[in-house]
């Protein structure tokens, strides 16, 4: 083979590369005036080469990056300092139709015959974000699941809180009434003040109607042969993208077999889903740079323990005894419902729910379910 | 007799001053405790002619204080005051002699009826303690052999038994029994019967 044969050779392999590639594959010159633009790119932004060459890369990107494009390159060649080139990470990209999708972008450089090229290999994530969102979807569907069982599991405490005020209130009229028969004369003054009492705890009434507000009705659950480890997988699922989120690492360690226990696989999903995020929350509340969070599956003599850790601020000693006590909350936004629905679930189950300070400084609150469950 | 003074036992303040008020409505005084634990604390009570008892409360619960005022030979009538789903409890408070129960919220009318129904049966209680304390003092008042005498007397004997059983003349029994209907100011010997048994029960 000649040099001239084998250039040519070089050439037809470098084509077949970019016409083969999955990946959207773009090349450009240092002032991103774009040089190649492979079918797969053509295919993800909507261009064809033709039509993108010669033309800046910038304008396959939504703002703030495609104003910034320009200067990003040029601080790069007089100062070196990159940010994504010779690494990858995760940005938008803008399509011909002005759609933005979520792409994966990995920039590379080289220099041949004093020209410096930048090759970029875009893969598309618009996939990727659709099973994330349904990933999403389902946790929603799931803390809408948790509202709905509150509601059913707190029938009692929720007539309480309202039967309160209504007794005072029936009381009230009750007297009011009284004094006006026996001396109106002097009923006034009383009436008035009555009047305002009453004014007052219907406020009081309408206020936790308020909070009921945001929970709905809800549907049936029944118990079921279930494996706790396939459980727990299931509900970390959903946790996915909130930890990755807060930057938390969240470590699993199941029970070495499957462990069956027949139980109300969406009630023990539920409790973990409040346990889990009621870490997240603490840990994200405090701003922990490197929050931890360890779920932790054991068989003991007459139990199964699932205990969920982390390495937040902990429970204040003040708040440790009303810490599972209904509409007893720390959070700005909380109900104060989750701890005390996962404690009545626990024992409905036959089982318990602890807490305590974990070895990490945090809360360990671990759910205790009774082996007899076990089929 | 001393005017009545409710004694209300309830952990919301709402309700404390609805129920002082309603009490106040028809003329009946009260004293209001936040808790069963702060009732226990305080120290020199007024003297109670009835309880309103809220079944839950934090700490001490509202049965919790009534097993220990029935321990104290409960000195007054207990209402207890039930929330939704306490009706079982309040009926098994029933059952260990609480007065009556009311649940929330109380229908118009209903409280001061069942107030004042406690505060009748702890009047006849105390007319009846006061009748029995005197008896007592009329038999105390009698001689050991006066009380024998009494004793079989109200068993219906006639005095020629009496006079064998104890071991004594008639004549002697005569004039024990005359002593005993004075002492005990009896007028018939129906009437003494029915003295000693209202001692003897």
């Amino acid at each position: 083979m000649t040099a001239k044969e084998g250039t040519r050779e070089a050439g037809n392999a470098f084509d077949a590369l970019l016409e083969a590639a999955v990946d959207g594959i773009i090349i450009i010159d240092e002032v991103g005036t774009v040089l190649r633009f492979n079918q797969a790119a053509e295919r993800i932004f909507g261009y064809t080469e033709t039509e993108i060459s010669g033309g800046n890369i910038k304008q396959l990107m939504p703002e703030p990056d495609r104003g910034n494009h320009d200067a990003y390159l040029s601080r790069y060649m007089r100062t070196g300092k990159r940010s994504i080139i010779g690494g990858g990470r995760e940005v938008t990209g803008l399509k011909k139709n002005g759609d933005t999708f979520p792409m994966f972008l990995s920039v590379g450089e080289t220099t041949r015959q004093k020209a410096r090229r930048y090759v970029g290999i875009i893969r598309d994530l618009s996939d990727v974000q659709a099973s994330r969102e349904k990933v999403r979807e389902l946790e929603e569907q799931l803390l809408h699941a948790d509202r709905l069982v509150i509601l059913g599991e707190l029938t009692a405490g929720i007539a309480h809180e309202i039967n309160q005020p209504l007794t005072a209130i029936a009381a009230y009229a009750d007297a009011g009434k009284r004094m006006i028969n026996r001396n109106p004369a002097d009923a006034t003054s009383e009436i008035d003040s009555i009047c305002e009492r009453i004014a007052e705890q219907s406020r009081r009434a309408a206020a936790v109607v308020q909070r009921l507000r945001k929970l709905v009705r809800s549907g049936t659950v029944s118990k079921g042969q279930h494996d706790i480890n396939q459980i727990i997988k299931n509900t970390l699922l959903l946790f996915e993208y909130e930890v990755k989120k807060s930057n938390i690492e969240l470590s699993f360690y199941p029970l070495e077999t499957a462990g069956e226990l027949y139980v109300d696989e969406i009630h023990i999903q539920q409790i973990i889903v409040n346990l889990i995020k009621n870490s997240i929350d603490a840990i994200s509340e405090a701003g922990s740079p490197d929050g931890r969070i360890e779920i932790r599956v054991m068989k003991r003599p007459s139990d199964v323990t699932i205990s969920v850790s982390d390495n937040g601020p902990g429970v204040r000693e003040e708040f440790r005894k009303q810490l599972f006590e209904s509409f007893f909350t720390t959070k700005p936004k909380g109900v104060g419902l989750g701890l005390s629905i996962c404690k009545t679930i626990a024992g409905a189950h036959g089982g318990s729910l602890t807490f305590a300070e974990s070895t990490q400084g945090g809360s360990t609150f671990t759910l205790s379910l009774p082996l007899e469950l076990i089929g | 007799m001393q005017e009545p003074l409710v004694c209300i036992v309830d952990d919301d303040e709402a309700i404390r001053e609805a129920l002082r008020l309603l009490l106040y409505s028809e003329g009946l005084q009260s004293v209001v405790y936040e808790s069963a634990d702060a009732y226990r604390s305080a120290g020199e009570k007024p003297k109670c002619t009835c309880m309103l008892l809220d079944i839950r409360m934090p700490g001490t619960d509202g049965p919790e204080l009534f097993r220990i005022l029935k321990k104290q030979h409960l000195p007054f009538p207990v209402i207890f005051i039930t929330g939704h789903g306490d009706i079982p409890l309040a009926v098994s408070a029933i059952k260990q002699g609480a007065f009556d129960f009311l649940a929330k919220p109380f229908r118009e009318g209903e409280l001061i009826k069942k107030v004042k129904a406690a505060i009748r049966q702890f009047q006849q209680d105390r007319k009846k303690l006061e009748e029995l304390r005197n008896l007592q003092l009329r038999v105390d008042s009698c001689t050991p052999r006066e009380q024998d005498v009494m004793k079989l007397m109200a068993d219906g004997l006639p005095n020629k038994s009496i006079a064998e059983s104890l071991g004594i003349s008639p004549r002697t029994v005569e004039i024990h029994r005359a002593h005993v209907m004075e002492k005990m100011r009896a007028d018939s010997l129906p009437a003494l019967v029915k003295m000693v048994t209202s001692l003897e029960s």
